[in-house]
């Protein structure tokens, strides 16, 4: 009995993921890697195919399909030898505020663009002086008649150069308590006072433009607010765990493409005259890495099975944040690990792999904030 | 048993550490490891100061120090910068293969040569595929001087170095025996080829070299014929005592980092030194540094007393690199997004770690031989 009861239909799906990807995405992925930055039109065409916000419903352009949809799409990106294009950002951690919180306004305007690719968006909570404590952010909003006039700087923000459209956590400076101060705004790249101020150099993911981004004076119309006024903080509760999960499908997937892809590596690769699988000290370090891997996907699709179910996922997806992803990272080290001194070139695969890997156990709540979470649910 | 440093190694540990403060910029170091450059102008004030080869014999233009005073000196310069520390290091690669098994000739051409910033030496000996016992590059005898055949891979500066050791498999000797030569780059019939990018140790540029028929004379012979084994065993015992110090000054540094990272950092109100996690970490990382630390002097200080034991020598450079490796990555963890951005240093240390974990020979590799060590195995 499988867990995620996965259907033809799915399966059609993910076949056309694949090839598409395989064609359209990794032959240009060393390109991409160098240039910092995934070009629009791989997006657009990602929309064309409607590989992007599967889950938008049908009225407004979408496929109103179920969460395994953004399961196969963000599964197969793995696939592609790189994370830069962020596709599943867009899809299933930004768009979705507008989905859940826009008035019909919102939606009618952003939302067929969002899914035909016309319009990448991104999310900027992260500044300069707030990382892990949300509440503390300093950008503000402030309104003035129809407006509402932004001023504040974010950083780390992921599709930060290429975003067309960015929701933005801001505070109300005449409203002391920090969470019921909190909006999120639409805010549409272009305008005037929002600038993509820089884009930032990193470890890995060298083909995402994650950018710090300005804000001065710019103003947005009042309607831009997500939600009832004071809600930010509440709905970014609410959509982070989807975003955890989202993290949890890079680190099983990805682990499970470097295990695989480093077997056949070092089954051809010889040491001492044997295949590297082979070398006695090697075998039961490679049978620990499988298990560890399996654990991980079990533990994976029980959480996306919850998920869709609706269940309340907090607990358990903050365990498994800190631990796929801190598993994917030592799947990458043993990885590498086992290939010697081709470990460290960079024309090697698993090379960029290690690299990506790190930042998964940081960004969406480092993997100290996971387990504050889950100290607090389980009432230690 | 004692446990201190001398005056005099205190001495030459702070004066490398004050080097390292004052002439690492760190914003050519961001431009360094990004072009993989290897930083000459460093490397050159470090020569002219005296500070590599101080092991060496005066007579050689060294200071006549011991290996653990050059350890102290690669400590203090990973310690600023992993990617500088470790291409000083790597700057005369192979130099203690001639001052132990080399003729005089050979001593007086290539150690003040590398001592005084005059040029690079490198040591080829690994090849594709990880196996001391045979190699395939080969010595065949030719007249009273030799030819050599094959190709090695993975030599550090093989584009900058002007000198060469080399490690053969010897023809017509007994079954195992490797020979070892001391070559200049410029000999005909040898190729280099680049290696592409790495993930680490970018300062130093990597190729392979193939050997075409390379014809040399018998001068050129480094130590016995036929006992090219043993003395690169013997090489290997120093070269991990120098790159465990690297790791423990790479430990250090990114601890450094952390440290000061999280006294600075404020969130929830309150300095994250603070914080019990954070707390926890910093002490984990403590613990690695210092273990590895003594680990390392204690390896140094063997081979010093002239009683080297490769048992140590292997925990050294097992134990260190590992320690790097943990350290810089909890040191991102605790600088967050702006660990993982280039502009925050310490991922830098984190990727030098990696390799220099790998470099040689892996820490699984290490740990087998450990085992066969241990339950008797030749």
């Amino acid at each position: 009995m499988e867990i995620l009861n996965y259907t033809e239909d799915h399966l059609r799906f993910r076949e056309r993921v694949r090839s598409f990807f395989e064609k359209e995405v990794t032959p240009h992925v060393d390109e991409w890697e160098k240039s910092g930055i995934t070009p629009k039109s791989i997006w657009k065409r990602m929309g064309e195919e409607g590989f992007l916000c599967t889950s938008v419903p049908k009225e407004y352009g979408g496929m109103g399909a179920d969460f395994l949809y953004s399961v196969i799409v963000s599964e197969e990106l793995v696939q592609t030898s790189h994370t830069g294009l962020a596709a599943p950002l867009h899809s299933d951690v930004v768009v979705p505020y507008i989905t859940s919180f826009g008035s019909e306004e919102l939606k009618k305007k952003y939302l067929p663009q969002c899914v035909s690719g016309d319009m990448i968006s991104a999310i900027a909570m992260t500044e300069p002086n707030a990382g892990s404590d949300l509440a503390s952010i300093q950008t503000t909003a402030v309104e003035d008649g129809n407006d509402v006039v932004i001023n504040g700087q974010k950083t780390f923000i992921s599709n930060g150069i290429n975003c067309d459209l960015l929701i933005i956590a801001a505070r109300d400076p005449s409203t002391s308590d920090a969470y019921s101060g909190m909006d999120l705004y639409v805010v549409e790249a272009g305008e005037k006072g929002f600038e993509k101020s820089k884009k930032l150099a990193k470890m890995g993911w060298q083909s995402q433009d994650t950018a710090e981004l300005a804000f001065t004076d710019c103003r947005i119309p009042k309607g831009n607010r997500l939600g009832t006024k004071g809600g930010g903080f509440l709905m970014l509760m609410e959509k982070l765990q989807q975003e955890r999960l989202m993290v949890c499908i890079v680190a099983v997937a990805g682990a499970e493409r470097m295990l695989r892809d480093t077997l056949r590596f070092c089954g051809e690769k010889v040491d001492f005259g044997k295949p590297i699988t082979k070398l006695h000290n090697n075998r039961f370090k490679i049978v620990e890495m499988a298990a560890e891997v399996r654990l991980g996907r079990v533990f994976l699709d029980k959480l996306v099975a919850d998920h869709m179910e609706g269940k309340s996922i907090v607990v358990d997806v903050s365990m498994a944040k800190f631990w796929t992803t801190e598993m994917a990272m030592r799947i990458a080290d043993q990885c590498l690990e086992l290939q010697g001194s081709y470990g460290y070139c960079e024309d090697n695969p698993m090379v960029r792999a290690w690299r990506d890997m790190r930042v998964l156990s940081i960004f969406a709540g480092t993997n100290e904030i996971m387990k504050g979470i889950a100290v607090k649910f389980m009432g230690l | 048993m004692d446990f201190n440093l001398t005056k005099e190694q205190a001495d030459i540990q702070k004066a490398a550490r004050e080097f390292a403060r004052g002439e690492f910029d760190p914003d050519r170091i961001l431009e360094w490891d990004r072009k993989q450059e290897f930083p000459v102008s460093i490397w050159k004030r470090a020569c002219d100061l005296g500070f590599q080869g101080v092991h060496f014999p005066e007579t050689y233009g060294g200071q006549g120090l011991e290996l653990l005073d050059h350890a102290l000196i690669i400590e203090a310069f990973c310690r600023q910068d992993s990617g500088i520390g470790l291409a000083m290091a790597l700057s005369d690669f192979g130099a203690e293969m001639v001052l132990v098994h080399g003729t005089d000739d050979q001593k007086r051409k290539v150690l003040p040569f590398v001592a005084q910033g005059e040029g690079w030496l490198t040591l080829a000996f690994l090849e594709e595929g990880y196996d001391l016992s045979t190699f395939q590059t080969i010595s065949h005898k030719n007249g009273n001087g030799y030819a050599i055949q094959g190709k090695k891979s993975y030599v550090t500066l093989a584009v900058m170095a002007q000198y060469v050791v080399v490690v053969c498999q010897a023809e017509f000797s007994e079954p195992g025996g490797q020979s070892i030569f001391l070559l200049t780059k410029d000999s005909k019939g040898i190729e280099l080829e680049g290696m592409g990018d790495k993930l680490g140790m970018r300062m130093i540029p990597m190729q392979s070299l193939t050997f075409r028929r390379v014809v040399i004379t018998g001068k050129d012979l480094v130590g016995q014929e036929g006992k090219g084994s043993s003395h690169l065993r013997e090489f290997l015992d120093t070269a991990r005592v120098e790159a465990g110090a690297a790791g423990v000054g790479i430990a250090q540094g990114a601890f450094d980092r952390a440290l000061d990272y999280a006294r600075k950092r404020e969130q929830f109100g309150k300095a994250i030194v603070t914080l019990e996690p954070i707390k926890n970490k910093l002490a984990d990382m403590v613990t690695r540094v210092e273990m590895a630390r003594w680990m390392v002097y204690r390896a140094a200080s063997s081979l010093d007393q002239r009683k080297p034991e490769d048992r140590w020598t292997i925990l050294a450079k097992m134990i260190a690199s590992k320690a790097a490796l943990e350290v810089a990555n909890d040191a991102i963890q605790i600088h967050g997004g702006y660990g993982y951005m280039s502009e925050g240093q310490v991922e830098h240390f984190y990727r030098d770690a990696k390799a220099l974990d790998l470099f040689m020979e892996s820490g699984s590799l290490e740990k087998s031989m450990l085992g066969d060590q241990i339950a008797g195995r030749a």
